[in-house]
């Protein structure tokens, strides 16, 4: 396995697919639909990186990101929207230390692709430091 | 007794009762009365004139009139003019009217208007005459301050163009034409006076238009509303028209004042206002349905992609292949929408204008059909300032309007760039080209997101111009002329 992965977003079929994609990229994907579920989540397991959705009911995941960063120094973060590429949120994303951003709008191959480039240079960091 | 004969006694008695009031009403009368023998002496006057000239009973009569009226040496002029009046009067034996200041009691000067009247006897020989004044100083003070306030309010009236006075009589004939007319109209005074003030409104509603108007003010005094009007050379100029009744000294309605304000500038920022919050909240609705867009067409992606993966028929592959393509397409649009809605930072930097246009034009070919026969002429403005800006986004708001130009003239054509230092303030460019033209009635919507014109076009590249021209203080205008082209201007602040 390549990595553990936490995989938060508020639709289903969003989940079921990156969940596709992942296994075949040999990963093990956990999802769920909300940022208390994913805070709760991370309190019983450890993971390799977290894909997180920006827009999520109840807490944002921006705010979700702010506590992650709190509790858990080094667990990466990538930002995931369907927003696309919006400036304001990818500067507020990187201001609160999330480690990538991806835009659903991208071409699904290369999102995945970026994804695990993310997560390759934050794990590189990681041990760098 | 005889019915109707009165007795001797009671007529005595009556005469001599009808003399005392006579008496009284002369001496307690609110004018001036003197009685002047034939010498020009005053024989009798009473307690107004005292009262008026200031000197007692014993100091004016047996004196010379002249002497007594005209203690004011200064006064020369007036006393000989006087005298002349008064000489007229008794030798062709009429009545004379005549006003002169005279010096009053408290040394003011009063004016007074006189009027004389030769006293004759049975025979038509001259005895005397009398002199009747009133004293017209407060009457006059109060006319000179009407007619004060008059002169200035017609000053005003012509000092401000941007309002026009005019007056219509009750067949709505204009009577008057104040100046601010003349400007905002275009008419000159003397080709509108007397002319049906309909003249000024839209011909096709000026009937039933005019009629609302002038019964409103016959019922409420007043009418106050924003119409279009109409200038000389038939451009519409929206006002805001007050119009009120126009009545006589005795209350008589004899007329309409029509007091129109031109609220072109007015209405051409509400209207910029209204457009910017328009488009605000498009950008915000653009911004959810998009995202909404987003996660459904990244599943369907996603599947496909795994899809892809998978041992398929030809057909199959051949039908998944379409239903990518289609899902791209979805996705470009979605990305446009996205563009348009986003308050996008600025990168910026301190940048020339010429040399931004210059870098959009290869640009535009990798956009455009080259059998169409395109003559470029460029005509720059040497030394420009420069102004500071996002080089990439103002490149792209070149080339979309170059772009469009192209679109416009299937059949080939001219396209001219000039750029221009306007008084060190602002660098303006314009981009005209010969092409098929905008009808004025789609100049309002021309920079509204998904309008367009072509018939494949998103309706979103001028939007994100004008956004982008927003966002930098700039502005963006177009006029247009079917079959003939069309201008953008654009106005950049320099640094």
């Amino acid at each position: 396995m390549l990595y553990k992965i936490l995989v938060v977003d508020d639709e289903a079929p969003v989940r079921d697919l990156l969940g596709d994609l992942f296994k075949k990229e040999d990963c093990l994907p956990v999802s769920c639909g909300s940022g208390e579920e994913a805070l709760t989540i991370l309190e019983k397991e450890t993971f390799d990186v977290v894909l997180l959705d920006i827009k999520l009911p109840g807490i944002s995941g921006l705010e979700v990101l702010k506590e992650i960063r709190q509790k858990y120094t080094d667990l990466p973060v990538v930002m995931i929207t369907g927003f696309g590429f919006d400036e304001e949120l990818i500067v507020k994303s990187k201001q609160l230390g999330c480690c990538g951003y991806i835009g659903k709008n991208m071409p699904v191959a290369q999102i995945i692709v970026t994804f695990m480039q993310f997560v390759k240079e934050a794990k590189e960091r990681g041990s760098a430091s | 007794m005889n019915g109707g004969s009165i007795p001797l006694s009671r007529l005595y008695h009556y005469g001599n009762h009808m003399k005392d009031i006579y008496t009284h009403l002369i001496e307690n009368a609110a004018v001036l009365m003197l009685y002047l023998d034939h010498h020009g002496k005053i024989a009798l006057c009473n307690k107004q004139a005292e009262s008026t000239i200031g000197l007692k009973h014993a100091d004016i009569v047996g004196r010379n009139w002249l002497e007594v009226l005209f203690r004011d040496t200064n006064n020369i002029m007036k006393r000989d003019m006087f005298k002349a009046v008064l000489d007229d009067a008794l030798t062709y034996k009429r009545t004379r009217d005549f006003a002169c200041h005279l010096l009053g009691n408290h040394g003011n000067l009063r004016l007074i208007s006189w009027n004389i009247t030769p006293i004759l006897d049975i025979n038509n020989q001259l005895q005397g005459s009398i002199l009747f004044g009133q004293d017209i100083t407060e009457i006059q003070e109060r006319e000179n301050s009407i007619k004060k306030i008059d002169d200035s309010l017609k000053n005003i009236i012509s000092s401000i163009n941007e309002y026009a006075l005019y007056v219509i009589n009750l067949n709505s004939l204009i009577t008057y034409f104040g100046m601010g007319c003349e400007t905002m109209f275009g008419y000159s005074k003397s080709e509108i006076i007397f002319k049906h003030v309909s003249i000024l409104h839209n011909l096709n509603k000026a009937g039933p238009e005019l009629d609302m108007i002038l019964e409103c003010v016959r019922l409420f005094g007043k009418y106050e509303s924003e119409i279009d009007l109409f200038t000389k050379a038939g451009v519409v100029i929206p006002v805001r028209l007050t119009v009120n009744q126009f009545l006589d000294a005795f209350g008589k309605l004899t007329g309409f004042i029509f007091i129109a304000k031109d609220i072109t500038q007015t209405k051409k920022l509400e209207y910029q206002v209204f457009q910017a919050e328009k488009l605000a909240a498009l950008g915000q609705l653009s911004a959810g349905m998009a995202h909404e867009i987003n996660n459904p067409l990244f599943v369907i992606s996603g599947r496909l992609e795994i899809l892809k993966q998978e041992e398929l028929t030809p057909k199959l592959k051949e039908t998944i292949n379409l239903i990518d393509a289609q899902t791209n397409r979805i996705r470009k649009l979605v990305d446009r929408i996205l563009k348009f809605a986003r308050k996008s930072t600025l990168t910026l930097e301190t940048v020339d204008i010429n040399e931004i246009i210059e870098l959009a034009l290869p640009l535009v070919n990798h956009n455009i059909s080259p059998s169409v026969k395109v003559e470029i002429k460029k005509s720059f403005e040497k030394n420009m300032p420069k102004i500071s800006a996002d080089a990439d986004q103002l490149e792209e708001v070149f080339l979309n309007i170059i772009i469009n130009a192209y679109h416009a003239m299937p059949d080939g054509g001219v396209i001219k760039i000039t750029t221009r230092n306007f008084q060190d303030l602002y660098a303006q460019i314009q981009i005209t080209d010969t092409g098929v033209g905008i009808p004025a009635a789609d100049f309002k919507n021309i920079f509204m997101p998904f309008f367009s014109t072509k018939g494949q076009g998103t309706g979103l590249g001028l939007s994100i111009c004008h956004n982008i021209i927003k966002n930098h203080n700039g502005s963006i205008e177009l006029e247009s002329q079917v079959n003939q082209g069309t201008t953008f201007t654009i106005k950049l602040p320099f640094i």
